[in-house]
């Protein structure tokens, strides 16, 4: 896959989040925030919280409300007591498009990410 | 026995006397700085993983189990508890407090006091003096009834040997059943605490802007007992929107009019009713207290989109309530209020 059309610009208004389904069945995620627009996966990196539902964009920050893990849109810089960063495809506007570069489904690994498993769990 | 908690920070032992506490509130209680919020087996943020030893688990089915990998031993430390040596580790930095452990207090029920048709306020008589922070709760074991229920302090001393509570009655809710039918004046009760983090910093936080509805307002109550008489007003702005579903349903009018007169101007009170008109612009009870109409949060959104001041710097944001209202209220915070999420703070419950 590559350049792939998600919607127009107009689908999603500015401080909102869009969840869209592309071309071979992938969720993505729309943030219009203030300067721009981002895709990602339509889950928290937390707790798998649905963020078309739990998250709120206000100026550049996206927060997920459930228990306030948020990044900075236009810098993916994790804001306050964060822990993990979030995944992101790369947008661009053509015309009244919206594209997104997709060659597959980013995931967030919720069943690996056990560091409990960990040999060197004493080391990290 | 000894209970060995290995965490990020290295092997921590401590010394437990017996079976009878979870494995948390033993590590709490000893000073460990063991991550938790609600204490009670919902939030799901006290997972752990036993390596060795024998333990038990109190509530299998808690509402913050549901995530847990039990093939590899994984428990949540707030309903687990060891019958002998065990190890446990903890996926977290963990340090060693210097003081203000919580621990297992013995209180008994005074002053039982009906404040609406479903709110109770009682007072808890402790066997000895406690400190806590503004906006800390305590988790309450009552005779008979089985598990802790988190309560929020309404009152607010530096040490204190009586502690007010509210409790909300819920249908088929055991433990306000179980005050609201059985329990009468100097019924014994178990606490343990002071827990949580969602408290009033009066050194370093600037306005405040409290959202609540219903018996969530216990903590708020605390703060603005505290900010108060840390002269936090008027230099810092306050707001507070209390939300209820009709004018019989509001409460504390009183103590909220007193306490916004002790501010000199600084402390704002609105009462918002979502099920009823507001019969005029402030409460028939006191004209310190306004009156709006609608959920508590829009009443909030409306006055902050309004209000040409913002909120300062270190304005701080407290939430409490039932679930749906704090979610909204947090949006608010963000949205209207510009609030930095890490400026919010509430009890992560569900």
């Amino acid at each position: 896959m590559s350049w792939i059309k998600v919607c127009k610009t107009t689908d999603v208004p500015e401080n909102s989040l869009k969840k869209i389904w592309v071309a071979g069945g992938i969720p993505v995620l729309i943030a219009h925030y203030n300067g721009g627009y981002r895709a990602m996966p339509p889950v928290c990196p937390h707790m798998e919280e649905p963020l078309e539902e739990s998250g709120v964009i206000a100026g550049c920050v996206l927060t997920c409300t459930k228990h306030l893990w948020a990044w900075d849109l236009a810098t993916l810089e994790l804001q306050g007591e964060t822990e993990r960063p979030l995944k992101s495809y790369d947008v661009k506007v053509d015309g009244d498009d919206l594209m997104a570069f997709i060659e597959q489904e980013l995931l967030y690994e919720f069943e690996d990410e056990d560091d409990m498993d960990d040999d060197d769990f004493f080391k990290s | 026995m000894s209970i060995i908690f290995q965490t990020k920070s290295g092997e921590l032992p401590i010394d437990a006397q017996n079976d009878s506490e979870t494995v948390l509130f033993d590590g709490l209680g000893s000073g460990l700085t063991l991550p938790y919020e609600c204490a009670t087996g919902t939030c799901g943020t006290c997972r752990a993983r036993v390596m060795s030893g024998d333990v038990f688990d109190v509530w299998p089915d808690a509402p913050g189990a549901q995530r847990l990998k039990r093939d590899r031993g994984d428990i949540l430390m707030c309903q687990t508890r060891a019958r002998g040596n065990c190890v446990i580790r903890v996926p977290a930095l963990v340090t060693q407090a210097e003081e203000g452990a919580p621990r297992r207090f013995i209180g008994r029920i005074d002053e039982l006091s009906k404040l609406t048709s479903d709110v109770i306020q009682f007072d808890v008589v402790l066997n000895e003096k406690a400190t806590f922070s503004a906006g800390q709760f305590m988790v309450i074991n009552a005779p008979g009834v089985s598990g802790g229920r988190a309560y929020s302090m309404v009152n607010y001393e530096q040490q204190t040997g009586r502690l007010t509570f509210l409790i909300k009655r819920k249908p088929g809710g055991v433990f306000s059943d179980w005050l609201f039918k059985s329990a009468g004046k100097d019924a014994e009760i178990s606490l343990f605490g002071p827990l949580g983090k969602a408290i009033f910093q009066p050194e370093a936080d600037g306005d405040l802007i409290c959202i609540t509805g219903g018996s969530g307002i216990a903590g708020i109550m605390s703060i603005l007992e505290h900010a108060i008489r840390a002269k936090h007003f008027p230099g810092y702005s306050g707001q507070l929107y209390f939300g209820a579903r009709t004018l019989a349903d509001t409460f504390y009018v009183d103590k909220l009019a007193a306490l916004t007169e002790m501010s000199s101007g600084g402390l704002k009170v609105t009462l918002a009713l979502s099920h009823e008109a507001a019969p005029s612009s402030t409460h028939p009870a006191s004209e310190l207290i306004r009156l709006d109409e609608g959920f508590v949060h829009e009443v909030a959104a409306r006055v902050l989109s309004e209000n040409s001041v913002g909120l300062g710097e270190n304005a701080v944001g407290f939430v409490a309530g039932p679930p749906p209202m704090v979610d909204a209220a947090i949006r608010v915070l963000l949205g209207q209020g510009k609030l930095p999420p890490d400026r919010i703070r509430y009890d992560k419950f569900s």
